[in-house]
């Protein structure tokens, strides 16, 4: 019961992202390996998925994420303020993507079982 | 670029998004896409600061933006919506609707704007004491209250003057017939006279007399005067989580009074007819204004699911 409960939870916040659910995925995913300043978390991503977010769609998320609480910025003296996940952005992207794998699975499965294994 | 995003956020990200935009079109050939992206998510930011998204605000000057925001949306429905009803009720001081979709329409959105203007009243009262308290504290609330209350002063002279001119005041044989008594549905006509089409004929236009030309560009500023004084007291007075609560459930009223309203006007558009001497014709400037009411609606809508049930009990965290 706990367990669908949180799941609703982690579902609601990245439900509100509408069209930023995907920078909001690998943007938590990049953070997930410690706390990155916006130029470090470009580059990251751009490495693991070939995606490279333009300025104002990663501060864009950037600033939801925030106002959510899901990450939250690090003390800095540098003009370039990293970030870092809270405990709830830790959560939330743990459980959103248990559940893209489940879909993941479930798709790959289907594909073998019609198409044959790649 | 940077002018594309409110002042509040350029304070907290400003810097180091401009170190990322450097460093971004330095290692990019020249395309739109970044100034593009910038815009959009500008907009986007502003729109979030205004009340209507995600932002780092604190939950308590968020809810106080997002009525603010539904309360300009209703503004700007209402507006219009008046712009139409005032030429409808117009119409029935000269002769009665011959079908009964208009008249329909008509008792709906008549009554739709009584309840309109009850919550509006009731909206406003209570903020009295907080204005006061903020002038009391010294806040910058003289300048946006003398901007309001200039605005609906030309406003009010302005419509009655106007008004006054007009036939249907109770000056002319035909003018006993209508659904609201003569006098406001003239004033109503004469606060919304620049909710016309004319503004699309300019030959036609320039054959009005020149007071009623000037009077229909200074009414529009007289209402953007009102509208820019009362958002601007609005940001400076605290509204107290009970009392935010209380707005709050006016909101969720007005919304459905509006969408009524919306339901009222449509059904003219739709169903009602040409009427008597055509005085009740459905002009595209009335198709362009249930459009815009639409927007509005939407607006506030989006609002009110921002605000959600209980703004007050999250403002007191």
């Amino acid at each position: 019961m706990a367990r669908t409960s949180r799941q609703n939870t982690t579902q609601t916040e990245f439900s509100g992202f509408g069209r930023y659910a995907g920078p909001a995925t690998l943007i938590l995913s990049s953070l997930a390996d410690g706390p990155k300043h916006g130029y470090a978390l470009t580059k990251d991503i751009e490495a693991f998925s070939g995606t490279r977010l333009a300025p104002g769609t990663l501060y864009e998320a950037l600033s939801r994420l925030e106002g959510q609480g899901l990450i939250e910025a690090v003390e800095s003296d540098d003009r370039r303020r990293p970030y870092q996940l809270t405990v709830l952005g830790a959560t939330a992207l743990r459980s959103h993507l248990a559940a893209q794998r489940r879909i993941a699975d479930l798709g790959l499965r289907r594909l073998a079982g019609t198409w044959g294994a790649a | 670029m940077l002018r594309w995003y409110p002042r509040e956020w350029r304070a907290r990200y400003g810097e180091e998004f401009t170190e990322l935009l450097v460093s971004d079109m330095s290692e990019r050939s020249r395309s739109v896409r970044t100034p593009a992206d910038v815009a959009v998510n500008g907009i986007v930011a502003r729109l979030a600061y205004a009340g209507l998204g995600q932002s780092t605000l604190e939950d308590a000057e968020r809810s106080r933006r997002t009525l603010l925001a539904f309360a300009c949306a209703a503004a700007v429905f209402v507006t219009v919506g008046l712009g139409i009803w005032a030429q409808l009720t117009i119409g029935w001081q000269w002769s009665p609707p011959d079908t009964v979709a208009t008249s329909v329409a008509m008792f709906v959105m008549s009554y739709s704007v009584l309840v309109l203007l009850a919550l509006g009243a009731m909206a406003v009262v209570p903020l009295a004491w907080p204005t006061a308290r903020a002038a009391l504290r010294r806040r910058n609330v003289v300048g946006p209250l003398a901007l309001t209350l200039a605005g609906a002063g030309i406003l009010i002279v302005g419509s009655r003057h106007f008004a006054n001119g007009w036939p249907g005041t109770g000056g002319h044989q035909w003018a006993h017939q209508g659904l609201v008594p003569g006098g406001l549905a003239a004033f109503v006509w004469a606060a919304t006279l620049f909710v016309t089409a004319y503004w699309a004929h300019p030959g036609a236009l320039l054959a009005f007399p020149a007071p009623e030309i000037a009077w229909m560009v200074l009414s529009p500023v007289a209402l953007a005067c009102v509208a820019l004084g009362a958002v601007g007291l609005g940001r400076q007075i605290e509204l107290s989580p009970r009392l935010l609560h209380y707005e709050a459930r006016l909101a969720q009223l007005g919304g459905m009074v509006m969408f009524v309203f919306l339901v009222g006007a449509s059904l003219w558009v739709v169903d009602g007819g040409p009427g008597p001497r055509n005085l009740f014709h459905v002009g595209a400037i009335d198709i362009a204004g249930i459009g815009v009411m639409v927007v509005a609606l939407v607006t506030a809508g989006r609002a009110l699911q921002l605000i959600g049930p209980n703004p007050g009990a999250r403002a007191a965290r």
